[in-house]
This record gives C-alpha cells, sequence and structure tokens, in this order.
C-alpha cells in the first residue's frame, strides 16, 4: 500500500507520464467493453431488460466519456507529460506532483462519472454527458464539468510552465500543437457544457455541435497530431520532411476545424448562412489534413519496410491511413447532397470509430509503446502480444467500419423510401451480429494490451537510469 | 526570439475568439425565430417526462425533427418550433422513428405497453424494453410523447393556392371532368400509375402501401367529399408533401391529369370508419359473387354507383 500510494504521489522524473497510462488503460479496457454490452443490446434486445443501470441508453454515454474522457484524453496527457518536458529539454515536469494530482482527480472524477452517467444522470447533450448534478438550495450545479475543466487547467498549468522553464529556447511543432490543445479545448469544453446561459431550442442545438465537433477539431486531432510529430522521426531517425508544411498545419486546423460543428444539424431549420459556413470549412479542413500526412509519410521516405518489424511504427502507420479515409469521409460527408443521404444513419457511427479508434488511439498505442519502456526502465514484457494486439484491433475496426457503412446505407434507404422502421430494422440484424464480433475482437486487443503493459509495469526494474533524450533505443 | 512566440500566440488567441464569436455569440443573437403553434410550453408532469426521456437516453435512436427528404415523416419542422426545447433533444442517429409527430397517433395504453415490451407491439423491433418504470414515470413520459407535434397538426384540410386555381381555371375548358368519357381515360391512368399504391378501388391498399410508413390516401373516406376539382388537381400535379405521392404534373401531361381528375370524383366517397357499423355487415360467404339483389348492372350502378357492390363490401377504410 505505501509503495503504491508512493508512486501515485511522486516527485519523480516522468512518473505522472507513467501513471496516467497505466489508468488511461483501465479506461480503454472498461469503455469498450461497455461499448460491446452496449451493442449486444442490439442483437438480443431482451437479454438483460429490466435492469435500469444496463438499459443501451445509459450504457452508451459510459462507452462514449469512458473512451473519450477517460482513455483517450488521458493517453493524450499521458503522452504529452512525456514529449514536452524531452521537447523543452527538462529532466521531467515542472511539478511531477501536480500532474500527479491531476492524475488523482482526474479518475476520481471519471469513476464519479460512470456511476452517475450508469443512474441516468446526464447532461443529454451528445459528448458532454458528464454531469454529476449536485443541487444546493435553489440551484442545481454540475461539479463533474467543472472537474475536467480543472485537470485540463492543471495539465495546460503545468504543461506551459514545464515549456517556459526547459533549457530548450525553440520550440519544436509538436509543442506548438499540444499547448495549442491546451489552450482550445478548455474553451471549448466550458461553451459545450455551459450552465450558465440559458439558449433556446435550435440556438442550443448550434453552441451544443459546436462543442461536439470541437472536442474531435481541437483537441482529439490537435493533441493526436503533436503526438506523431514527436514519434515519426523517432521511429525512422528521419528528420521531420518539413516544419513549413507542418506549421501551415497548425494554422489552417485553428482556422478551418473551429466553425464545422453545424454540418452534424444540416437538415434542421437553423439559419442556411450557419450551414454553408460549417459546409465550406469541412471542405477546407483537407489543406490542414493533407499537409499533415505530407509530412508524415514524406517523413517515413525510405523506412517503410521497418515497420515489419517495428510494432509502434506500425501503429503510427496504420493510425495515419485511418486518418487520411477519415478525413476524405469527413468532408466527403459534410457536403449538403452526401448528408442528405447518410445523415441519422449508422455510416455516421462507423465515421466516429474510424476517427477515434482506428486513427487516434492507434495514435496514442504507438506513443505508449515507445514511451512505456522509457518511463519506468523496464523492456515491454512482450513483442507477441503487442502484435497480437494490434492485428486484433486492427481487423477489430475494419470489420466495424465496414459493417457500419454497409448498414447505414440499408438504413439510410429505409428511411427515403419511407418503408416503417419495424420493417427495415430486420434487415439490420446480420449488420448488429457483426459489428458486435468486431466488438469482441477489440475488447480482446485491449485486454492483451492492458495485461502487457501491467506486466511490464510491475516488473522488476531492468534500467536505472532514465533516458532523458532517447533516442534509437527499440524496445518492442 | 520568444517575442515572436508571443505575438503568433495572440494570434492563435485572435483567431479563435473570432470564430467562437461567429458560429455561437452571431447566432444566439441574430438567430430568434417566432415561436409557433407548435412550440410548447411544458406542464410540471410532461416536464418530468421530459426529463425521464433524456435520462434513459432516448435521444440516441429518435430523432427530433422531420427533415425534408423524410417521406412519411408527418409535417415538417419549423424553427420556431423548438423554443421551448432546452436541452435540445434533435438527435444524431435514427435507430427508430422520429418522434417530432408522435403525439397523438397512438393511446396513451399503447405507449405503456410499448415501453414495457416492445417487441409486443411491434415484432422485430429492437427498442430496449422499459419495463423498470413506475407507473408514474411511466405516465409522465406518455404524457411528454403525447405532447410532441400536437401543435403542428393542420386544423383541416388545406385549400389549393391561388396561382393552381388560376391554372386549373385557365385549363379547366379543355376537359369536361364530370363526364363519364373523361373519368373512363381517366380510369386507364388511374390503373397504369396509381393502383400500385392507392389499389385499384382507391382504397389505398395497393401492394405497395404495404411497404410505406406513411400509408397511402383512401379516396372512399367521406373527407374527400370536401375536395374541389382544383383541389384533386392540385395533388395530382404537384403531389402531397411529407408522403410519398409523386409530382404527376412532371411526367403526366395537363388532359391527363384532368382525366383522372375526372376519375377520381367517382369514386364513392361515402364509406365510414369501420368501428362506427362493425356490427350491422352481414356475413358475405362470397365477396366476389355480385350481389342478387341486383339482376342488371345498370341497376346496380343506380344504386351505388360502384360496379363492385355497396361501398360496405368494400372493406375496412384506413
Amino acid at each position: 500500500m505505501e509503495r503504491i500510494l508512493s508512486a501515485i504521489f511522486s516527485r519523480e522524473p516522468y512518473s505522472a507520464s507513467r501513471n496516467f497510462l497505466i489508468t488511461a488503460i483501465f479506461w480503454l479496457v472498461l469503455g469498450t467493453s461497455v461499448g460491446l454490452l452496449a451493442s449486444m443490446q442490439f442483437d438480443t434486445p431482451d437479454a438483460l431488460s429490466g435492469i435500469a443501470q444496463l438499459s443501451f441508453g445509459r450504457l452508451r454515454p459510459v462507452h462514449i466519456n469512458g473512451v473519450l474522457i477517460g482513455w483517450l484524453s488521458m493517453g493524450y496527457a499521458a503522452c504529452m507529460f512525456y514529449i514536452i518536458p524531452v521537447l523543452a529539454g527538462r529532466k521531467g515536469l515542472w511539478s511531477e506532483l501536480l500532474g500527479n494530482w491531476t492524475m488523482v482527480l482526474w479518475n476520481l472524477a471519471m469513476v464519479a462519472g460512470v456511476l452517475t452517467l450508469l443512474n441516468g444522470d446526464t447532461e443529454a447533450r451528445e459528448y458532454a454527458e458528464l454531469a454529476g448534478t449536485i443541487h444546493i438550495g435553489g440551484a442545481s450545479i454540475q461539479i463533474l464539468d467543472w472537474a475536467v475543466l480543472v485537470v485540463l487547467l492543471l495539465l495546460g498549468v503545468n504543461a506551459w510552465m514545464t515549456v517556459m522553464t526547459g533549457t530548450e529556447k525553440k520550440w519544436y511543432v509538436s509543442i506548438w500543437y499540444f499547448l495549442g490543445a491546451l489552450f482550445w479545448f478548455p474553451i471549448v469544453y466550458i461553451i459545450g457544457n455551459r450552465a450558465f446561459v440559458h439558449l433556446d431550442g435550435l440556438n442550443d442545438a448550434i453552441t451544443g455541435w459546436f462543442y461536439g465537433h470541437n472536442i474531435l477539431g481541437m483537441w482529439f486531432t490537435v493533441g493526436g497530431i503533436g503526438i506523431m510529430y514527436y514519434l515519426i522521426p523517432k521511429f525512422t531517425g528521419n528528420p521531420l520532411y518539413s516544419h513549413t508544411l507542418s506549421m501551415i498545419g497548425f494554422w489552417t486546423i485553428g482556422m478551418f476545424y473551429a466553425p464545422t460543428g453545424t454540418h452534424h444539424i444540416l437538415q434542421s431549420p437553423v439559419p442556411e448562412w450557419l450551414k454553408s459556413v460549417a459546409v465550406i470549412s469541412s471542405i477546407f479542413l483537407l489543406v490542414p489534413v493533407l499537409t499533415v500526412l505530407t509530412n508524415f509519410f514524406m517523413t517515413l521516405k525510405g523506412k517503410w519496410s521497418t515497420a515489419a518489424d517495428h510494432v509502434p511504427l506500425r501503429f503510427a502507420i496504420s493510425g495515419g491511413i485511418a486518418y487520411l479515409l477519415t478525413c476524405i469521409q469527413g468532408p466527403f460527408q459534410a457536403t449538403r447532397s452526401v448528408n442528405w443521404y447518410i445523415h441519422f444513419t449508422n455510416w455516421v457511427v462507423g465515421h466516429a470509430h474510424l476517427a477515434l479508434l482506428a486513427t487516434f488511439s492507434f495514435f496514442v498505442f504507438a506513443a505508449s509503446y515507445y514511451i512505456i519502456p522509457r518511463v519506468t526502465g523496464r523492456k515491454m514484457y512482450s513483442k507477441r502480444l503487442a502484435v497480437w494486439h494490434f492485428w486484433l484491433t486492427l481487423y477489430g475496426w475494419i470489420i466495424m467500419v465496414v459493417d457500419l457503412v454497409i448498414a447505414g446505407l440499408v438504413q439510410s434507404a429505409g428511411w427515403h423510401h419511407g418503408i416503417p422502421v419495424d420493417q427495415w430494422v430486420i434487415e439490420l440484424v446480420p449488420y448488429w451480429w457483426i459489428r458486435s464480433f468486431s466488438g469482441v475482437l477489440i475488447v480482446l486487443g485491449q485486454i492483451l494490451y492492458m495485461f502487457n503493459v501491467y506486466k511490464t509495469v510491475f516488473s522488476p526494474r531492468q534500467c536505472e537510469e532514465l533516458p532523458h533524450s532517447p533516442t534509437g533505443i527499440i524496445y518492442v | 526570439m520568444r517575442i515572436n512566440y508571443f505575438v503568433a500566440g495572440g494570434f492563435v488567441v485572435l483567431i479563435f475568439l473570432v470564430i467562437i464569436f461567429v458560429t455561437t455569440v452571431l447566432p444566439a443573437s441574430t438567430f430568434r425565430p417566432v415561436p409557433t403553434p407548435a412550440a410548447h410550453q411544458y406542464t410540471p408532469k410532461e416536464l418530468a417526462g421530459r426529463n425521464i426521456y433524456r435520462r434513459e437516453g432516448c435521444f440516441y435512436c429518435h430523432t427530433q425533427f422531420v427533415r425534408y427528404q423524410d417521406r412519411g415523416g408527418g409535417e415538417m419542422v419549423l424553427a420556431g418550433d423548438y423554443m421551448f426545447e432546452t436541452p435540445h433533444l434533435l438527435g444524431t442517429e435514427r435507430t427508430g422513428p422520429d418522434l417530432s409527430n408522435i403525439g397523438g397517433k397512438y393511446a396513451d395504453e399503447w405507449h405503456k405497453a410499448h415501453h414495457r415490451n416492445p417487441r409486443k407491439m411491434k415484432p422485430g423491433s429492437i427498442m430496449p424494453s422499459f419495463s423498470y418504470l413506475s407507473d408514474k414515470e411511466m405516465d409522465e413520459l406518455v404524457a411528454y410523447l403525447q405532447t410532441l407535434g400536437a401543435g403542428r397538426k393542420l386544423p383541416g384540410w388545406v385549400a389549393p393556392p391561388q396561382e393552381m386555381r388560376d391554372e386549373y381555371d385557365a385549363i379547366k375548358s379543355h376537359v369536361n371532368v364530370n363526364s363519364s368519357a373523361a373519368a373512363n381515360a381517366g380510369r386507364g391512368i388511374f390503373m397504369q400509375n396509381c393502383a400500385a399504391c392507392h389499389g385499384i378501388r382507391g382504397l389505398g391498399n395497393g401492394p405497395i402501401s404495404l411497404t410505406m410508413e406513411k400509408k397511402p390516401a383512401n379516396f372512399t373516406r367521406p373527407f374527400y367529399k370536401n375536395y374541389s376539382d382544383a383541389m384533386w388537381y392540385w395533388r395530382v400535379k404537384e403531389g402531397v408533401p411529407g408522403t410519398r405521392m409523386p409530382r404527376w404534373g412532371q411526367s403526366l401531361g395537363k388532359e391527363q391529369m384532368l382525366y383522372l381528375v375526372a376519375f377520381l370524383k367517382t369514386l364513392p366517397q361515402d364509406s365510414q370508419p369501420a368501428g362506427a357499423e362493425i356490427h350491422s355487415i352481414e356475413q358475405v360467404d362470397d365477396p366476389f359473387a355480385l350481389d342478387t339483389n341486383f339482376k342488371t348492372i345498370d341497376n346496380m350502378m343506380k344504386t351505388s354507383g360502384n360496379p363492385y357492390g355497396t361501398s360496405r363490401n368494400l372493406g375496412e377504410s384506413r
């Protein structure tokens, strides 16, 4: 117990990064398992009926918040807490203790979040469900919103002070991306979860989708790309192909990502000019996406074959390719003529998994296999498990996305021909089963991943001196 | 060098604030739709039902706006309908039906039975069972559902717009829509184009109607007595919004549409809802045998205006 406490509230360099990663993986396994359970309710709707906490409407927010706020955001925090000190030329964060407290607070918020969501305390806005409502006097306060905001600000302060107190005076592009994400996301979060401004109906929807898309655009995209800009040169040993391109990508993300939210409600009666702004900026998203990917793939030049033997690089490359697919799909879906057909269908659910599982989670997987040996001083327990993790997750998302795209088209045909729901919903039964099968593959992969990481972390330490700015050593 | 970072950082802040202003503050301050009759101010009971709808995550599968491409979704929504809908429940994905016009469609007891065991009321449905809701909660939820779209129902039938009446007046001399010759010509056009959905007797039970969310019109309902010639012409030419009725003006000629109007006017428009006279219907052994009371086809036409028998034999009206 004492050892665990001292590991949690440690001042040791990189301990915050390690602790964040270990807990994030727990939320990953929990979040994906809940997702699998929710998907099984499509196959056998009566299997768990009568249990309020396990009905689909309660499980879905737990799945979403578990993987988004629990796994991905904490995984990003872990990556930032390793990459920022290294790039700033510091040994460890400005305050590892503050970092570890942030980790503890974040996990407490997530535990409370899962319990309150299961018991029906939700804000009922997509991606912003965390509420934790408490009533003081006549007012109700959603403390979990404030808790997430506080941990994001603590994260931002720590990252900022680390950069400011570092010895390296030139900012590598990843630092731009991380500090940008840590500046943008708290603002987006407070707008999305506002409890202090009452907006009428459709204005609430507009603002809700401003948040709903920018949690992806200004946090997951920006953070994930920042991680990859650090990892790809490290993995390949090549210098970054173009610093100018990376900066063009950074600025255009800031310009074009933020106004795109309204493309989620294109057929609703919101102002037409706002829809046009959203569609046009969605198409312009191709600019940052293509600059970023050109940069990634040109940096990989001559080193593609190393991916055969280098598991983190494999994760990184498949994540990059999934990013290309996502971001070609995204602007294509946002145009009015395509959105007309696929809106409201499972196609979009497939797209969300392509972005968050196939792209950004893969980036964090790649980073974690690189970071864990460096923050713990231990070799990864098993390369074979990592390879299994890769293939199970890869096939899992491919099956899921292809399946959901087809299911979405069937569903959309039902809507557009005015066929009653209880008739076309029967057609989708095989697709629900295939989705659950892909979910089994994904959950299995994540359990192997958790086993591999925990086995590594709790094994005896193999090297005393943690590397300050490690290069070239490949542990997996 | 440091100062450059601050200049650049200032730009990040500035651009982002401008975007926030344009996409959230500007709509919130300029987009102020006027509340329509469909905008419903909830009573405490209905509000409690709405909170149950939110709590149980109904909005993950049920949307609350009819898009222009939703055939059979009912009346379109307007911006002002949502004035009292905070937080919004527009929804993102439709695994179940759209609920913007669900109010008044089913009885309260149907809703309760459906929530307790969805498969019993709709076989094949994958809706979770909400049997764990207490009776009070179920009452509140159903009270909320019954408000949805209640203010969006039209008070009566729609009259054709002025330009359509003018158009009809300009061409009505081409065909005498009251003549049996025109009706006969229209009958062929009806059989070729309309019978697949509306059925050969205009009962709205053609084979394709099985697959339709919004069932085709049954022209034998007394409601159609209200239709003027211009109204028939308008509906044939421009279709019916919110349904799969095509705009025949795109493919039929004007005379052909007038022939159709002539035929539609001859359909019997006196059938009653089945419930009203269900006890007075006699047992008929062979529904296709001619009624022996009618010796000749002329006599039969004189009595009922319908060569297939009296209207009550036409089956259940929709």
